[in-house]
């Protein structure tokens, strides 16, 4: 690669995180100024944290935060469990209508998941799950994407390192924990990243499926703020939004490294 | 050990069944949508707990649904899955989708005796208009609204203009937008004559300058739309020259929510936007500023706005009537004056405005009074069956005028014959 080359594919790269960036900056500069400086960029404009207060006055935030971290993580790892699961058994074993499942499994991607809200409703009702933190994460733990993603993973573990493990005496769920989750964990961590971003910013279906403080997830906190009939307030806004995003912005800054390297090797993009 | 711990929950077994006995015969399930700021889901609990507070044997659930959109969807949702609530405030013009639906049930079984006829009969006719259909009633105006000119008194000031004398005729407010737009050096806009916002829901101020122009959008039965009639027309034409023509408006979509700062910011001298925006414009505006009713070109005309009270199918006739009682409480003057104060939304009973408390505060405040006097002008909000998709057709033709992409005309021959389309269904 020329050195014209580099620079432009660095000025390229600049320009697209700028653009990606301003949003960001401008959501900061509106959550740290009075809402008067909104539109209206001094340098020596005061800076103020009562949007914050006003933002977390408006809604019980601090209860969303524990019900939000409580169902991403359950989520997250329930989804891990049976996932797992399901990938070994696709891509390891042989028995009958194992392509006509595992089809099945591949059509739940191609399913927008907002058509299934009144039949999840349903099921949810059923089991009288409505507004229970399960309510919520039942739809979502028997991850189509998730299956798909493992098992492929598993199937380019060397059969080798499989009968090895056997011949040692592993049974089939030891050689799962042994030999094929260790070596998928670069998956895990960038499945887990998009489960939990995901989760963390889903919205109408907990809405739908809650009724009370105790089970409701932070968005439904944030929603408060979209007061169309009023005129939008961004800077009280622009701070429930960053104090919302703040621990998955923060965790991401923190594990930057791991996150990118094992979004190469597990091929999500 | 173990018996203090049974003894403990021996008693606390024994306290909850004396305490269980008495109270909350009924249990009810209330959703609200939020669209306006200052803390109006707080206002919503503490006036269900003032009820409960004089009617132990009725436990109300107030739940927060999100939009307007997201009420709807929780609404349907639940009760499809067999779990409906009592109550809900949906938008008044939800009314078409949840009847073809089957989700609503009328008012008039519950209204029985003549104080009953009298509280019914006690609303704005504006407002009842999106709220009966063949002679029955099925939603109960609550957080209604309609949109007037706010205008700003320094510029009109600075202009050489009337500080106390808004635009009564379309005219006028053109004649007037040209003194107050303002160019600087380089010839750009520093300050616009007047806004109409046209992001997400452009028909509804659009509907009122077809009201004000003699014309209407659709029938009350909601089976027919007249979008390409001459009135209708020539109202998008004045819409799309007050840019164009006229050059007193910003050119393009102009967005809803930040028409406010727009108007602090001194951008736009005048603007139009719901009476929503009065206890925000009053605490927020950094100067001197009057509220109008819509300009008149034929007629003085306002759409009205905002959500209903319906009561949803699916449950006991206990709970049903429990839930209509909630509702005239809450609709009562005291009740409705309070709710008004605290968001800006029009009381929709003459009652309401004759309380003392409504009374002192439109001696301090005597701008919301003009919403009020605006509504023997309203008419109904564009409201047909199918409702999302056909405001949806109308919403993308004026986008379409507006920004220049099809003439008024064209816009709106080819949105008449897709609602036509979709409507024929339910001729």
């Amino acid at each position: 690669m020329s050195r014209f080359d580099r620079y432009l594919w660095n000025g390229g790269a600049g320009l697209l995180a700028l653009l990606w960036v301003l949003p960001l900056l401008f959501a900061v500069w509106t959550a740290f100024h009075p809402s008067a400086y909104e539109a209206n960029f001094t340098l020596s404009a005061p800076i103020t944290l009562e949007n914050f207060v006003k933002a977390w006055n408006a809604a019980p935030f601090a209860r969303y935060f524990l019900n939000t971290f409580l169902l991403v993580t359950g989520i997250t790892g329930a989804q891990f469990v049976l996932c797992s699961l399901a990938a070994y058994g696709f891509a390891r074993f042989r028995f009958p209508g194992r392509g006509i499942l595992f089809s099945l499994v591949l059509l739940q991607l191609l399913v927008m998941p907002d058509i299934l809200i009144v039949e999840n409703y349903k099921i949810i009702r059923a089991f009288d799950a409505v507004d229970t933190l399960q309510g919520i994460a039942l739809p979502y733990i028997a991850s189509g994407f998730g299956v798909f993603l493992i098992r492929q993973t598993f199937m380019t573990v060397p059969r080798e390192l499989d009968d090895a493990a056997r011949i040692e005496g592993a049974g089939p769920l030891s050689i799962l924990w042994r030999v094929y989750v260790p070596l998928a964990k670069p998956t895990y961590l960038a499945y887990g990243l998009v489960s939990v971003s995901y989760h963390w910013n889903n919205f109408l279906w907990p809405l739908i499926v809650t009724n009370s403080t105790e089970t409701r997830p932070v968005t439904v906190g944030l929603s408060v703020f979209a007061t169309t009939d009023s005129g939008v307030e961004w800077s009280v806004i622009n701070a429930a939004t960053l104090m919302t995003s703040a621990p998955l912005l923060i965790a991401f800054l923190l594990f930057q490294r791991q996150f990118v390297q094992s979004f190469m090797r597990a091929g999500i993009k | 050990m173990f018996d203090k711990l049974f003894k403990g929950t021996a008693a606390a077994v024994t306290l909850g069944l004396l305490t269980a006995i008495p109270a909350h015969a009924v249990d009810l399930q209330f959703y609200f949508p939020v669209a306006v700021g200052g803390g109006a889901a707080n206002t919503i609990e503490t006036l269900t707990q003032d009820y409960m507070k004089d009617h132990p044997d009725v436990k109300i659930d107030p739940i927060y649904a999100g939009s307007y959109q997201d009420t709807i969807t929780k609404v349907i949702t639940a009760s499809r899955g067999g779990n409906a609530p009592q109550i809900a405030v949906a938008l008044s013009t939800d009314m078409f989708t949840l009847l073809d639906d089957g989700l609503i049930l009328p008012f008039d079984n519950y209204v029985k005796t003549d104080a009953d006829k009298a509280w019914l009969e006690g609303f704005y006719p504006a407002f009842m208009e999106n709220s009966q259909v063949d002679g029955k009633t099925w939603g109960i105006p609550f957080q209604r609204s309609t949109p007037v000119l706010y205008w700003n008194k320094e510029a009109f000031k600075e202009a050489g203009l009337d500080p106390n004398t808004p635009p009564a005729s379309w005219d006028e407010m053109v004649a007037m937008g040209k003194k107050l737009t303002k160019t600087d050096a380089n010839g750009n806009v520093t300050q616009w004559g007047v806004r109409i916002p046209s992001s997400g829901f452009p028909y509804w101020l659009f509907q009122g300058l077809v009201i004000e122009n003699g014309g209407k959008l659709a029938n009350a039965e909601g089976t027919e739309t007249y979008f390409d009639s001459p009135e209708v027309v020539s109202a998008l034409q004045y819409l799309v020259d007050l840019s164009t023509k006229d050059k007193v408006m910003e050119p393009g979509i102009l967005d809803w929510g930040t028409t406010p700062k727009d108007f602090f910011e001194r951008r736009s001298a005048m603007v139009w936007t719901t009476t929503g925006n009065l206890t925000n414009m009053h605490d927020n505006a950094p100067f001197d500023f009057g509220v109008a009713m819509l300009p008149q070109n034929k007629q003085r005309g306002a759409p009205t706005g905002g959500g209903n009270f319906y009561l949803l199918k699916g449950s006991s006739d206990a709970q049903l009537a429990a839930a209509v009682d909630f509702i005239k409480w809450i609709t009562a003057p005291a009740q409705s004056a309070v709710w008004t104060k605290a968001t800006g939304y029009v009381a929709p009973r003459p009652a309401t405005w004759e309380t003392s408390a409504m009374q002192d505060y439109a001696k301090g405040f005597p701008q919301v009074l003009v919403a009020r006097d605006q509504l023997q002008y309203a008419k109904a909000e564009l409201s047909t069956h199918e409702n999302q998709r056909v405001t949806q057709i109308l919403n993308d033709a004026l986008e379409a005028a507006i920004t220049g992409q099809k003439t008024p005309q064209e816009a709106l021959t080819q949105a008449q014959a897709k609602a036509d389309q979709v409507l024929a269904a339910y001729r």
